[in-house]
């Protein structure tokens, strides 16, 4: 067969194959230069996602001014991962253990537990007690956390948000509406504002969860603040008539067309921007649209005309109107091997500092406490700051207990429902289905 | 007789990179995944056997019955859509355009060239219902339709990723198959025309046969990114409404990575390669039957 | 239906090729189908165009303009300033010249690799060359979802994570079967004898595959490397996987930097950005365009 053979010609051949496994184990030789949790790390490395700027731009802050021997000590390195690939990040580093010092641990609570339960994540409470700053953090934070990650600090609280109704005053006064107190009367009030054809309510069904979170409101308010910790304990179930019935509410909100047309291709600024430019007369959202709000390029009607409710309270209900829907944003956490002393200056100096150089150059609430006097940019602000410090139990979100995949389910039907295309029974029988799944 | 053309060194040679480079990039790793299919749990948590649990699980889960059903209906329509879109495009390149197709051509290819997320948000503009009432809108309602929530429900969100993925390739398929019509030799026909065959009956009896190996290429590139869509779909409706339109590609992703649940997303993973291998079975058979013809 | 015939004689270099059509002919025959095919044109181009336009003027939009009005209105105010955010917030310039190292390197390999191997499978006779093919097949049709995790761990632990290489080698793996394919396929055009007429004159068969069979399939390179070149160049997943470093990134990625916390968007600078990415990979294309039409009319291959 082989005519034109020669040593040299096969040898060479040889020498190639060889040169390339060669290779291939060199490189592998040479490896680990990924870096991460090892025990001591050359850098305060923090893995977010792009999405989120404030922590990073604060931190960056930090890092210049108060936290600056931190700094030198352990200099700053920020990292980001879309928002949409940050689990699949977790899970890549996770397998290497290659976690950064600190990093943003999951887009669902479900994912940061994951991750503490198999040792990756610090105990922080315990941290921050030896480190003497555990009482930087606003006892309220602490509480939304440990309801949160069961009973464990394992997020810092770097953004603090409640969530309620935010309203267009004069909407309201041009209309003769109180601001409703109860359910009932905000089904009526927005009923009458349909009939005048204005649209009650804007909301992104594109997100899925601005529509979901009228579910807990309206499950926190009837069933009482353990509502939705009896579905994670298997104490009920969403299937179980009074949680279909939160369901049905809210769909009955969309078939009336509450929530005006295509509420499943609505995005998230379509939404912000139906409501802040008077088109909807209503916008549940969180606390963290204050930002917008205090924008006079977004919000065409000026902070003075935008109001907070809590979400209404439901007729013979167990919940109280004072219990607002909280979250910690992005829950971002330090990994449990890496955990130094110099990791340690970081993170003391940062409970110190965070909560007013975050609220005065950004305008962002976090559970840290504001040390020094910072003005409030608007008054909607004020009257949110003191709502949270008034507070004393707070309730969670819809997903907030469930698996990622229930979580994923949950949102993506959200529009469903409201738009017709699924009944209440069925919707929660498709999220009851994926929470039991596993 | 093939002497040379059977020298065993130069064929290592030519083919041992490629060879290599495919065998360490594509088919250890597939094998390396598709053993995790045996296991559940993840990175995270680390991996524990289990045994044929995951694929009694993938017999029994709905969501694994929508996502194949999902993944086999978008296949053929939009290998159909994209092909035929195309094939009709390299026709009236050939035979209308001539000489000005060139810049026709180049227009219609361009829209391949656009990122996956501007054509999701250029798609989602174009459909849409509310806060302005889009153009696909407006012109159902100057015919006297109400407008529609195209994203609303199962159905028409399958139309819209239908039109949206011929629309993006049709002009790429378009040149694929020009290029092929254009190799069918002038002498073949203009014979046929001095025996009187003209319009579609040259199309069919000559131009269609003739570019028979092309059109092929055209059929597995196009299967080949069909059966595997994922960016597109997840630029335009995310997998929604619900589930309604999540092929394989991204219930495995989400079931790996999202949920965490390796081993079972890899399960699924196996049972998309496995629909594809049969695929590619029946694709290999018909290509060397026309290789042996040829 | 008109047919053209177009007898275009033999023995020019272009043989085949009926493009360009020899000047100062007539382009049709039957005058009746002219204003059809150019209405038919005419929407196509339409179809086709507007969304360039859409995403131009866009791309000129403030956020609240792009909410606000019409999407098929003017912009109110022209905010250039969007192309100044996309360059500096996107980071477009570093993100072009990362695609640029990453996907070049990744086209060379495909296509040499891959017209080699594609000979080896369809010219060179040998024991098991079907078989071969076939798992360069099956390899066409792995979801390249499943060797994300294997892949991620063998770059990590061979410390190849934090280069682009991770990028270049995965490219080059997942483009691979498509090229091997095709180019079998265009082989099988060109007649062995030849390679063998070639040889006896001495010329070793790796020495007729470069100079005489790569001539030969000049037209495929073009096409398969168009094609391989948009799909690499497109590719969001593998690059969001493997780019450890924000200073690895590429410009799909990139992209997604405009968006901010609980699905907030910036879509001027959104648009500014793809803009810039759409009119480069067009003047990429353009240049490539005209190549191509040059191969197909110099020589095009026969069945």
């Amino acid at each position: 067969m082989i005519t034109n053979s020669s040593a040299a010609r096969r040898a060479r051949l040889a020498g190639m194959t060889a040169s390339a496994a060669a290779m291939v184990v060199l490189v592998s030789a040479c490896g680990g230069t990924g870096g991460g949790s090892t025990a001591s790390p050359k850098n305060f490395s923090y893995l977010s996602v792009t999405e989120n700027t404030t922590v990073k731009t604060a931190l960056t802050t930090l890092s210049k001014g108060a936290c600056r021997t931190a700094n030198e000590d352990l200099p700053l390195k920020v990292e980001t991962v879309p928002q949409s690939g940050l689990d699949q990040k977790l899970q890549l580093l996770a397998g290497q253990n290659a976690l950064p010092v600190q990093f943003a641990a999951g887009n669902a609570p479900a994912l940061t537990q994951q991750l503490a339960r198999s040792g990756h994540v610090a105990d922080l409470e315990k941290e921050l007690k030896k480190l003497g700053v555990y009482d930087q953090l606003q006892p309220a934070a602490v509480s939304t956390i440990k309801a949160l990650y069961g009973g464990k600090v394992e997020v810092l609280p770097y953004e603090y948000n409640i969530e309620g109704i935010f309203y267009n005053k004069r909407i309201f006064t041009d209309n003769d509406l109180d601001v409703p107190g109860t359910w009932a009367e905000l089904v009526a009030a927005s009923a009458k504002l349909e009939g005048k054809g204005i649209q009650p309510f804007s909301a992104s069904g594109q997100q899925g969860w601005p529509l979901t979170r009228l579910i807990s409101g309206y499950l926190y308010r009837s069933l009482g603040p353990d509502a939705l910790q009896d579905v994670a304990d298997g104490k009920a179930k969403l299937t179980d008539p009074q949680y279909v019935k939160a369901a049905q509410e809210i769909a009955d909100l969309g078939r009336k067309g509450y929530f005006g047309k295509g509420v499943g291709s609505i995005d998230y600024d379509t939404a912000m921007n139906q409501f802040l430019t008077g088109k909807a007369a209503m916008f549940y959202m969180g606390s963290w649209a204050l930002a917008n709000i205090a924008d006079e390029k977004q919000n065409t009607l000026g902070a003075d005309n935008v109001g907070f409710m809590p979400f209404p309270a439901v007729a013979g209900g167990k919940g109280a109107v004072d219990q607002y829907p909280s979250n910690v944003g992005l829950g971002i956490t330090l990994g449990a091997k890496s955990f130094d002393s110099r990791t340690g200056d970081w993170v003391s100096c940062i409970t110190k500092n965070y909560g007013a150089t975050a609220l005065k150059d950004q305008g962002v609430i976090s559970g840290f406490k504001v040390n020094g006097e910072v003005k409030d940019a608007t008054a909607v602000t004020g009257q949110v700051r003191e709502t949270i410090s008034s507070s004393k139990r707070n309730v969670l979100w819809f997903e907030a207990l469930f698996s990622t995949k229930a979580t994923t389910v949950s949102q993506t039907n959200a529009a469903g429902l409201v738009n017709g295309s699924l009944s209440p029974q069925k919707f929660m029988q498709t999220v009851q289905d994926a929470l039991s799944a596993k | 007789m093939h002497r040379v053309l059977g020298d065993r060194k130069a064929v290592l040679i030519l083919l041992g990179p490629a060879l290599l480079v495919h065998s360490l990039i594509m088919l250890v790793p597939m094998v390396w995944s598709l053993g995790y299919s045996f296991t559940s749990g993840n990175t995270i948590e680390g991996f524990t056997a289990n045994g044929l649990g995951n694929f009694q699980r993938l017999f029994t889960d709905p969501a694994v019955h929508d996502a194949l059903w999902f993944t086999a209906k978008y296949a053929v329509v939009v290998t159909v859509g994209q092909v035929v879109a195309g094939y009709l495009l390299a026709l009236l390149y050939v035979f209308f355009l001539k000489r000005a197709s060139a810049l026709v051509r180049t227009l219609v290819f361009f829209p391949v060239v656009l990122p996956t997320v501007a054509v999701g948000l250029l798609f989602q503009k174009l459909f849409q219902v509310a806060p302005q009432t889009g153009p696909v809108n407006s012109l159902l309602n100057a015919v006297g339709i109400d407008s529609v929530d195209w994203f609303g429900s199962a159905g028409h969100a399958f139309w819209v990723l239908i039109v949206m993925d011929v629309w993006r390739s049709m002009g790429f398929y378009a040149v694929l198959l020009f290029a092929g019509i254009l190799d069918i030799p002038e002498e073949v026909l203009e014979s046929a025309r001095l025996d009187g065959a003209s319009g579609l009956r040259l199309v069919r009896h000559i131009v269609l046969p003739m570019s028979f190996p092309v059109l092929l290429s055209s059929l597995i590139f196009s299967i080949n990114g069909t059966l595997k869509a994922f960016d597109s779909i997840v630029a335009l409706t995310g997998g929604g409404p619900g589930n309604a339109t999540t092929p394989l590609t991204l219930y495995m992703f989400q079931t790996s990575f999202t949920y965490g649940d390796y081993g079972y997303g890899s399960t699924v993973a196996m049972l998309l390669t496995v629909v594809c291998l049969l695929v590619t079975l029946v694709v290999f058979r018909v290509s060397r039957r026309d290789l042996t013809e040829g | 239906m008109a047919v053209d015939s177009n007898p275009k004689t033999a023995g020019g270099p272009g043989s085949g090729g009926r493009i360009p059509a020899p000047s100062g002919r007539p382009l049709r025959r039957r005058p009746g189908n002219r204003p059809w095919v150019a209405l038919l044109v005419a929407l196509l181009l339409v179809v086709e165009v507007y969304p360039l336009v859409w995403m131009f003027l866009t791309s000129l939009k403030s956020n609240s303009d792009y909410l606000n009005n019409s999407t098929w209105s003017l912009p109110t105010t022209w905010e250039w300033g969007n192309y100044t955010e996309a360059w500096t917030t996107g980071n477009i310039g570093l993100y072009i010249q990362n695609s640029l190292l990453a996907v070049l390197p990744a086209l060379a390999l495909i296509l040499l690799l891959g017209t080699a191997a594609g000979f080896a499978l369809q010219v060179m006779v040998w024991k098991g060359r079907n078989l071969t093919l076939l798992v360069f097949l099956a390899g066409m049709m792995v979801p390249p979802q499943m060797i994300l995790l294997p892949l991620f761990t063998v770059y990590f632990r061979t410390g190849l994570s934090g280069t682009l290489w991770p990028l270049i080698l995965t490219y080059t793996g997942t483009g691979l079967p498509l090229t091997v394919f095709m180019m079998a396929t265009y082989y099988k055009t060109v007649p062995r004898e030849l390679f063998e007429a070639a040889t006896i004159d001495g010329a070793g068969i790796l020495r007729a595959f470069w100079t005489i069979s790569l001539p030969m399939v000049r037209n495929a390179l073009l096409t398969v490397g168009l094609v391989q070149f948009f799909f690499v160049w497109n590719d969001l997943l593998i690059a969001l996987t493997f780019t450890n470093n924000q200073d690895l990134r590429t410009i799909q990625v990139g992209l997604l930097n405009f968006t901010g916390d609980f699905g907030a968007t910036q879509y001027g600078p959104l648009f500014a950005a793809i803009c810039i990415n759409v009119f480069g990979t067009l003047v990429i294309y353009l240049f490539l365009n005209q190549k191509v039409m040059k191969g197909l009319t110099s020589g095009a291959v026969k069945g």
